[in-house]
Parts: C-alpha cells; structure tokens; sequence
C-alpha cells in the first residue's frame, strides 16, 4: 500500500517538474518584435559603446569616408 | 565567471574581443611547434618572428590558409593558447562568437566550433565575416539601404551586400594577401633569379607594392639568396614590376567584387553610386586597390576607420547584443 502511494507521489512530482519545465521553456516571441529587437541591436546608438571602447579617441569621423 | 569572447579569426591575425572590455588581443595567427615532441613552443608575434628562421627540429605554421584550417588539431592547440592568454580556464567558460569566412564548408564550420568548445568555450556561434565587417565599420545595415562591403583578408576576399540587418548577395573568392606575397615571391624568383622568404615578400608589398600608380613610385632593395651561386644578393624593384607580379590577384578580386555588384537587386544597386562601397581588411590597405577598383566599377571606394579591426568589432557588437543578434549566427538561419 505505501509502495503505491510513494509511486503515485513520485508520478505526480514528475508531472509537476514537467509541465513546470513546458512552461518555462524558450517561448517565441512574435516575429515583429524579434526582427524589431534585431533591427535595434544594429542602430547607430546600439554600437557607440563598442565603437567608443575601441576607436582610438582622436577619430571623430563616423563613416571614414576619405 | 568568464567574460564572453568575439574571435576573428584570420588567415594572418587573430584577434580577441572581451565583452565589456574591448580588443584585448591582436596577434599573428602562427604557432611554433617542437618538430620532435610536439610541444608548443611560441604562438603570435613570438612565433611569427620564428618563421623561415627556425632550426630543423622547430617548426613556425600558420594553422589556418584561405581561411580554411588546415590543421584541426594545431589550430584546437593555438585556439586554447589564445583563450588561455585572455584568462579562460576549465572553469571559466565562455560564450564565443567566432568570425569565420562565408564560404566556410560544413565541415569547417564543425572544426571551428568543436575546436572553441575543446578550448573551453561554454558555447561557440559563427558569424560571417562579411557581415561583421559591415557591422564594425559602422555602416547603416539597420536601414532598408544597400551596404556594401569588401573585406579583404589574408587568405580570402570577400564581398557582400547587406540591408536590413542581412546578407542581401555575397561573393568570396579564396585569394588574399598572402597570395600577393606568394605572387611576389615567384616574380622575384622568376625574373631576378633569387629566393626571399614570404616576410621578405610581405616588407616588399608594405614598402613599394601597389594596385595602381600612385604619388610615392620610390624603388626598394631586396636582399635574398641567388638561385644559381646560393650566395646572398641584393636587387632593385620597382613599383611597375610588383603591380606587374601582383595583377593576376588583384583582377581575381575586383571580379569578385564585380560580380557581387551584379547580384544586388536594382533597388539596392543605386545606392552603391551615392553611398559607395567599404574597403576593410588588411588586404585593403594596398595602395592604389582603392582607386583600381573605383575606376574598374564606377562605384566610390571608402576606406573603412579601422579596417584591421572592424571585423572583431561587429562580432564584439554582437557578444555585446547576444540575445537579440543570435538570429544572425550561420546555425540559426538554416
């Protein structure tokens, strides 16, 4: 009897973890905001701070057009 | 916890880009090997000076050519090095973003990465070089515009057209600098009969080498090793002669760049003629390529703010903006 309740217990705390771990999971965000997310990761002002810690200070021309 | 890396990883250079830090390392990408034991001896500029200078038993590579690896296993051995140096550990492992050429094969791709991840890397994405070019020399690749970019390395030329955060055409030939030194190199051989080692080759092409011509046509004196006495001698080239040693390169990359021009949709195309095209890439800093190109597709050439740098840059932007540039990596798009 014991034997069935602890294996009914685990069963239940395995289905628990499970769907805990469905819900959990990577969800997919709409393809609006993921491409807008993209789009902004690549804007001018999302660059500064990687172009800023490498640019040598006395370069100030942003396209380096000669 | 370590700090996640952006790697470009050249035919000539490695450098290493540090999430939140910047470039921390920027070395020739050669290892020097005991010929006997294996042992590493030297890697970057300590092995790069070793070369074509080394006893029999020491032998000074360099692991990657045409931007393909060559040797998986020496290349695994430099990789692991570098990360070390950059203070990576068994414990600390990393995200990296590597730049690797566009025309990189499958199994390529698999040795870059499996290399990454044996050296310590938590995880280890791809990026064409293209296209971290393109992000790196700060060019608008977020607008609906035509970007276009030549990134001429070592070993490969690439070009690409990029609009709205992609790849719209891409055109990469395995030919570089290195194949100009090569060039040079069999000029010198054939025409003035003495051998100079690929260094010797590479301070010729920096000092007088030319894709047109130029203001400075000054001449340079070349020491190397008479074919026919084995006795050292000194020669005499000029400018012409190297542009004439070099062309056969050069044409192959302006018909690649060509024929990219010709793949972009009409739409981007004419943005090409106001906005012009990026040169980056060591390769890029052959004097006259600019003007040569300019003048063989009538489309303005810049030359980009950091051309030895822009490629390790946009992979930086790109560990910097992981999550939502992940889209971008060459796994996530197929």
């Amino acid at each position: 009897m014991i034997a069935v309740v602890l294996i009914g217990l685990a069963f239940l705390a395995i289905l628990f973890i499970g769907v805990r771990m469905i819900k959990a999971g990577p969800r997919h965000e709409p393809g609006v905001v993921s491409f807008r997310k993209h789009i902004d990761a690549l804007s001018p002002e999302a660059r500064r701070e990687v172009m800023d810690r490498v640019r040598p200070p006395q370069n100030d021309h942003p396209d380096g057009s000669k | 916890m370590a700090r996640d890396l952006a790697i470009d990883l050249g035919t000539a250079n490695t450098l290493v880009y540090m999430k939140g830090k910047g470039i921390v390392l920027n070395e020739p990408s050669v290892i020097a090997l005991n010929r006997q034991t294996g042992e590493v001896l030297a890697t970057g500029r300590e092995a790069w000076q070793m070369i074509g200078r080394t006893p029999g038993y020491i032998v000074a590579v360099r692991p990657l050519r045409g931007g393909a690896i060559t040797d998986f296993e020496i290349t695994e051995r430099m990789i692991r090095l570098l990360l070390q140096r950059v203070g990576v550990s068994r414990f600390t492992r990393p995200k990296v973003v590597i730049c690797v050429p566009s025309a990189i094969t499958e199994v390529e791709r698999r040795a870059v990465t499996d290399a990454a991840r044996r050296a310590g890397a938590a995880d280890a994405q791809l990026i064409e070089q293209p296209m971290a070019a393109a992000i790196g020399a700060d060019l608008p690749i977020d607008e609906p515009v035509g970007n276009m970019v030549i990134d001429i390395g070592g070993g490969t030329s690439e070009t690409a057209v990029i609009s709205l955060g992609g790849i719209v055409a891409l055109e990469a030939v395995r030919v570089g600098s290195f194949d100009i030194d090569a060039s040079i190199q069999a000029y010198v051989r054939r025409e003035h009969g003495i051998a100079i080692g690929e260094r010797t080759a590479e301070e010729v092409k920096v000092a007088i080498g030319s894709a047109a011509v130029t203001d400075d046509e000054s001449q340079a004196e070349v020491r190397g090793r008479d074919l026919m006495s084995g006795l050292p001698k000194t020669v005499v080239l000029t400018p012409e002669e190297i542009r004439f040693a070099i062309d056969d390169v050069v044409s192959s990359i302006i018909a690649s760049v060509v024929r990219c021009l010709a793949k972009a949709p009409p739409e981007l195309a004419q943005d090409f003629l106001v906005r012009g095209m990026y040169l980056v890439g060591g390769g890029g800093l052959l004097r006259g390529l600019a003007q040569r190109i300019e003048k063989e597709t009538q489309v303005p050439v810049r030359m980009s703010n950091m051309p030895l740098e822009a490629v390790v840059m946009g992979a930086g932007h790109c560990i910097e903006h992981y999550d939502a540039l992940k889209g971008m990596f060459m796994g996530a798009r197929r």
